[in-house]
C-alpha cells in the first residue's frame, strides 16, 4: 500500500514536474511564436511598404514614358520635317511641290490622312493639290464640302491661324466641330499657306486613330510644315516669274540681234555695191584719162607742131592734173580690190630697217627742204615683220608722207616699232600741227579730210588713209592715231605674227 | 538548305512582290522552291500578291502573315513585302497547312485540325520543329497552341507569330498558298535533319508584393487576392476606371500581367484586351486559376539585354552548327516601347548572326517553348516577347 502511496505521490510529483517542464516550453516555444509574428508583422509591414513604393515607382514611370513618348515624337516629327523640307526645297516647279509630300514623312509625323487646297481665285474656289490616305469617293466628297463651306475655310486663311481639333477659344466653333466629319478622322490640324503672293491655300493632315492625342507639338510641326509649303510656293512662283521675264528679255535681245545683224547685212551690201561701185567706175575712168595723158604728152611733145607758151602751160597742167587723177583711181581701185578681197597678201619676211630707210630716200628731198629731221628706232626685237613688201611700203610712204605734209619746217619725224603679245607695233610720229578732236573718228574714211591750213593750201585725195587701213587690216592688223593740237601725230599699226 | 530573301518595299504591291521574288530568286542558289513564307504590311494583303509569289517562286507551298512592320537584314519597313524562298535537302521533309475560321471551331479544336493536316504523310519520321502564323486579334492563342499539343505533342517545339497590322487593332491577315485569311491559322512543318537553336525572351521586371490569381478561368483573371482584377491597375496606376478602359491597350503594353512560372528566369507575360463590366480582365492568352501574378515594368535598357539573350540562346541551342536563315518574331509592344531604338535589335540581331539572312516581324502574340526542365520544353502562348529562331541544314 506504502509502496502504491509512495508511487502516486511519485506520479504526482513527477506528473507536476512534467508539466511545469511543458508549461516552460510551451510560454518559450509562445515567446518564439510571438516573435515570429512581429517578424511577420514587420515583413508584411516591409512588402507593403515596398508595394507602395512600386505605386511610386510605376506613377513616375508612366510620367517619364509619356514625357519620352512626346520628345521621341517630336524627334521623329523634326526630322522627317527636315527631310520633307529639304524635299520641297529641291523644286522650283510649283505643280511638284505638293507631290513631294509622301506618305512616310506624315506617318512619322504621326498622320496618315492629308490633303492640301489652293484657292483659286479665278474660279472662286479651292482646289485639290495633294492628298494622302483618301479613296476618290471621299475625295470628292470631302472638295464638295470644302468648298460649300469655303467662306468658313478661306476665314481660316485669312486669319493665318493653325486650326486644330486641340485648338482652345476658337471663335468658329461649328468648323472646328465639323472638320473631323468633313475629313472623317478623329483629330486633326489644318494651317494656312502663305505664299506672299498668289494663291494661298491650306494644308490638312489628321489621323482617325481615336487613341492618338495630338499635342501642341503636333500643331507647331504642321504649321512649321505649311509655312515651308508657303515658302517654297513663293520661291517656285518668284522663279517662275524671273524665268519669264529673262525669257522675254532674252527675245527681245534675239529680236534685236536679229533686226542689227540684218541692219549689218544691209550695210555690208551696200558697201560692197559701193566697192563694185568704185571698182568699175575707176575701170571706166581710166581709159579716157590715159587717152587724156596720152594727147596731152603728144601736144607736149611738139609732134603736132611747136605750141606757144601760154598753151604749153596749160597742157603741162592738163598732164599733171591727169597724172593726180590716174593716182586717185589707182588708190581708189586698190582700195576697192583689197577691201573686196580680190588682192592676197604676199607675205614674207620683211626688214623693217630697210623699208623705213627706203621711204626716207624717196622723202629726202622734201625733208630736206623744210629741214625735217627722220629717225628711224627700231629694237633689236622689232626688226623684222611678216607682210607683203609692196602694200607695207605704201603703208608707210603714205604715213611718212602725211607726216611730212602736215610738220612744219625744222619738225621731226619718228619711225620707231616694238614688240607685242600679239605681233608688232610701228609708230609714225611726227610734230606737226596734230588732229583735232572731231576729226579722228573720221580721217581713215574715204575722201575725208581733215578741214585744217595745210590742207586748203595742199592737194590731197583724202584716200591714202583710207588705203592704209586697207592693207593693215588685209594683214589681220589694226590701225589708230593718237594725236594733240599743236604738238603732233602718232599713227600705231600692229602687224601680227612672229616675225 | 539553300535560302534567298528578296524585300521590296515598291507603292505597288503586284510589282513590289515581283521585285521581291525576283531578288529573292537571285539570292537563291537553286532552281527549285520547296517553300515560301511571305511577310509583309497590310497593304500588301491581296490575292493578287500572293498569286504573283506562287508563279514566280514555282511553289504554292506558301505561308505568311501581315505585319505593322517587316524586319530585314538592313533596316525595319513599315510598308514593306519581304519573300523568303527555301530549297531544302533531300533530308529535310516540309509540309504547310492551314486551319479556317478558328473562332468558330474553337482554339482547341482549330489546333487539332491544323496537326493532323501538318502531320499528314509524316509518320515515322522524326519532327523537328513546327512555325505557326495565327491571327493576332483573336483570343485563341494558348488554346490554339494546346490543340496542337495534343496531336504533335506537349514538348514538340513551336515557334509561332500573331499577326499584326498597321496598329489599328482592326484586321490581321494569314496567308497560305493563293489565299489571304483572317481568323485562320497556318503553319508548317519540319522533319529530317533541319538543326535549329530558338531563343524566347521580353525583358520585363515583377513590380510590388506578389498577388495571386484567386479566380481564372481560359483567359480572363477575375479576380486577384479577392477582389476584381482591375485593382491591380487602379492601385499601382491610380487611374479613373474610364482612363483606364480607354487606353488599357497601351497600358498593359507598358505594364503587363506577369504570371510566375517555377524554374524559368522570365515571367510569363500576358497583355490585356479589355476589361469586363465586373472588373475581370481579359488576356490574350491563359492565366490558370491560383497562378501568382504580378504587374510588370519594362524599360528600353532590359528590353534590349533581353533581345540579346533570346539571340543567344538561340545561338547556344544551335550548338555551333550551321543556320541558314534567322526567323525573328517581335512584339509589336517592344517596337512601341523602344520607338526610335528600335533599329539596335536588328543590330543586336546581325552582331550575334553576322553572316545569316534576318527576316522578321511584329507580332501582337507569340509562341515559344518555355525554357524549364519542369516545363518539359512545352510551347506557351506569350506577350511582348522576342522570338530568335534560327535554323538550318
Amino acid at each position: 500500500m506504502i509502496d502504491l502511496g509512495f508511487l502516486m505521490i511519485l506520479f504526482l510529483v513527477a506528473s507536476f514536474v512534467t508539466i511545469i517542464i511543458l508549461a516552460m516550453v510551451i510560454t518559450g516555444k509562445m515567446d518564439k511564436i510571438s516573435g515570429l509574428k512581429g517578424e511577420i508583422t514587420k515583413l508584411k509591414g516591409s512588402l507593403e511598404e515596398m508595394d507602395e513604393q512600386a505605386k511610386l515607382i510605376v506613377r513616375t514611370d508612366i510620367e517619364l514614358n509619356r514625357a519620352q513618348e512626346e520628345l521621341d515624337k517630336k524627334v521623329t516629327g523634326l526630322y522627317s520635317l527636315q527631310r520633307l523640307s529639304r524635299a520641297i526645297s529641291t523644286t522650283l516647279e510649283e505643280s511638284q511641290i505638293f507631290q513631294l509630300i509622301e506618305s512616310h514623312y506624315l506617318e512619322e509625323l504621326g498622320f496618315e490622312k492629308a490633303c492640301a487646297f489652293l484657292w483659286d481665285s479665278n474660279k472662286k474656289e479651292f482646289e485639290l493639290n495633294m492628298h494622302l490616305g483618301y479613296t476618290r469617293e471621299e475625295l470628292e466628297a470631302i472638295v464638295l464640302a470644302v468648298n460649300a463651306q469655303k467662306e468658313e475655310f478661306r476665314d481660316v486663311i485669312k486669319s493665318e491661324k493653325t486650326l486644330s481639333s486641340i485648338t482652345q477659344q476658337y471663335e468658329k466653333k461649328n468648323l472646328q466641330a465639323e472638320i473631323p466629319h468633313i475629313f472623317k478622322v478623329a483629330s486633326f490640324v489644318l494651317s494656312p499657306i502663305l505664299p506672299k503672293e498668289g494663291d494661298r491655300g491650306l494644308l490638312f493632315v489628321g489621323t482617325d486613330e481615336s487613341e492618338v492625342i495630338l499635342s501642341e507639338g503636333d500643331e507647331e510641326l504642321i504649321t512649321i510644315l505649311a509655312n515651308h509649303l508657303g515658302q517654297a510656293l513663293e520661291n517656285a512662283r518668284l522663279f517662275d516669274k524671273t524665268w519669264r521675264s529673262q525669257q522675254g528679255l532674252e527675245q527681245k535681245v534675239e529680236e534685236r540681234t536679229r533686226a542689227l545683224s540684218k541692219a549689218l547685212s544691209d550695210l555690208e551690201a551696200v558697201s560692197r555695191r559701193k566697192t563694185d561701185f568704185i571698182s568699175s567706175v575707176s575701170h571706166e575712168l581710166r581709159t579716157p584719162l590715159t587717152s587724156i595723158k596720152g594727147y596731152a604728152a603728144i601736144l607736149l611733145a611738139g609732134k603736132i607742131g611747136d605750141l606757144p607758151k601760154d598753151i604749153r602751160d596749160r597742157l603741162d597742167k592738163i598732164n599733171r592734173h591727169s597724172d593726180e587723177l590716174v593716182h586717185m583711181v589707182n588708190d581708189l581701185l586698190d582700195i576697192a580690190r583689197i577691201e573686196s578681197g580680190k588682192v592676197s597678201m604676199k607675205k614674207e619676211s620683211l626688214d623693217l630697217k630697210e623699208v623705213a630707210e627706203k621711204v626716207g630716200d624717196l622723202l629726202a628731198v622734201q625733208l630736206k627742204e623744210k629741214h625735217i629731221a627722220f629717225n628711224i628706232d627700231l629694237p633689236d626685237n622689232a626688226k623684222s615683220i611678216v607682210a607683203d613688201r609692196s602694200q607695207i611700203e605704201r603703208v608707210f610712204i603714205n604715213l611718212a608722207g602725211n607726216a611730212l605734209k602736215f610738220t612744219p619746217e625744222k619738225g621731226k619725224i619718228t619711225i620707231s616699232a616694238r614688240k607685242t603679245e600679239t605681233g608688232t607695233q610701228i609708230d609714225v610720229s611726227d610734230t606737226g600741227c596734230g588732229i583735232p578732236e572731231v576729226a579722228m573718228h573720221a580721217i581713215f574714211e574715204e575722201f575725208y579730210r581733215v578741214d585744217n591750213a595745210v590742207n586748203q593750201e595742199v592737194k590731197g585725195t583724202g584716200l591714202g588713209l583710207a588705203l592704209v587701213k586697207q592693207i593693215v587690216e588685209a594683214h589681220g592688223g589694226k590701225i589708230w592715231v593718237k594725236s594733240r593740237l599743236g604738238a603732233g601725230s602718232t599713227f600705231t599699226f600692229e602687224i601680227p605674227g612672229e616675225a | 538548305m539553300n535560302v534567298g530573301i528578296g524585300v521590296s518595299t515598291s507603292r505597288i504591291p503586284v510589282e513590289a512582290a515581283q521585285d521581291a521574288v525576283t531578288r529573292a530568286r537571285i539570292s537563291l542558289r537553286s532552281t527549285t522552291v520547296d517553300l515560301a513564307i511571305v511577310l509583309s504590311s497590310v497593304e500588301f494583303a491581296l490575292p493578287a500578291v500572293l498569286k504573283t509569289v506562287i508563279s514566280l517562286s514555282g511553289t504554292s507551298h506558301l505561308i505568311g502573315a501581315s505585319s505593322l512592320a517587316v524586319i530585314h537584314e538592313k533596316d525595319i519597313e513599315k510598308h514593306a513585302i519581304a519573300v523568303l524562298l527555301l530549297s531544302f535537302p533531300e533530308t529535310i521533309y516540309s509540309n504547310a497547312a492551314c486551319v479556317h475560321e478558328v473562332s468558330l471551331k474553337s482554339g482547341e479544336r482549330s489546333g487539332e485540325e491544323l496537326a493532323d493536316k501538318l502531320l499528314y504523310g509524316f509518320k515515322n519520321i522524326h519532327r523537328d520543329l513546327g512555325v505557326i502564323f495565327s491571327d493576332g486579334l483573336k483570343a485563341q492563342g494558348s488554346d490554339l497552341i494546346h490543340g496542337l499539343q495534343k496531336k504533335l505533342g506537349t514538348s514538340f517545339p513551336l515557334a509561332g507569330a500573331s499577326a499584326s497590322d498597321n496598329l489599328a487593332f482592326k484586321k490581321t491577315y494569314q496567308y497560305y498558298g493563293g489565299e489571304v485569311l483572317s481568323d485562320s491559322a497556318c503553319a508548317v512543318l519540319w522533319a529530317g535533319k533541319l538543326n535549329f537553336g530558338l531563343g524566347i525572351k521580353h525583358g520585363w521586371k515583377p513590380l510590388g508584393k506578389p498577388r495571386f490569381a484567386t479566380k481564372a478561368s481560359g483567359n480572363v483573371i477575375y479576380e486577384i487576392d479577392g477582389e476584381p482584377a482591375i485593382n491591380i491597375y487602379r492601385e499601382y496606376l491610380s487611374f479613373e476606371l474610364s482612363k483606364l478602359k480607354k487606353d488599357l491597350k497601351k497600358i498593359s503594353i507598358l505594364y503587363p500581367i506577369g504570371i510566375f512560372v517555377p524554374g524559368e528566369t522570365e515571367y510569363l507575360l500576358r497583355n490585356t484586351l479589355a476589361i469586363e463590366n465586373n472588373g475581370a480582365l481579359l488576356c490574350q492568352g491563359n492565366v490558370p486559376e491560383g497562378s501568382m501574378v504580378r504587374l510588370m515594368i519594362g524599360t528600353k535598357v532590359s528590353c534590349l539585354e533581353a533581345t540579346r539573350e533570346a539571340t543567344q540562346e538561340a545561338k547556344n541551342s544551335l550548338g555551333g552548327r550551321k543556320a541558314n536563315f534567322v526567323l525573328v518574331f517581335n512584339s509589336v509592344s517592344r517596337y512601341i516601347l523602344l520607338g526610335r531604338r528600335s533599329k539596335e535589335e536588328l543590330a543586336i540581331i546581325k552582331e550575334l548572326f553576322p553572316d545569316t539572312p534576318v527576316l522578321g516581324i511584329y507580332t501582337y502574340g507569340e509562341q515559344a517553348p518555355l525554357e524549364s526542365v519542369s516545363y518539359q520544353g512545352k510551347t506557351y502562348f506569350h506577350n511582348q516577347s522576342i522570338i530568335v529562331l534560327a535554323a538550318g541544314g
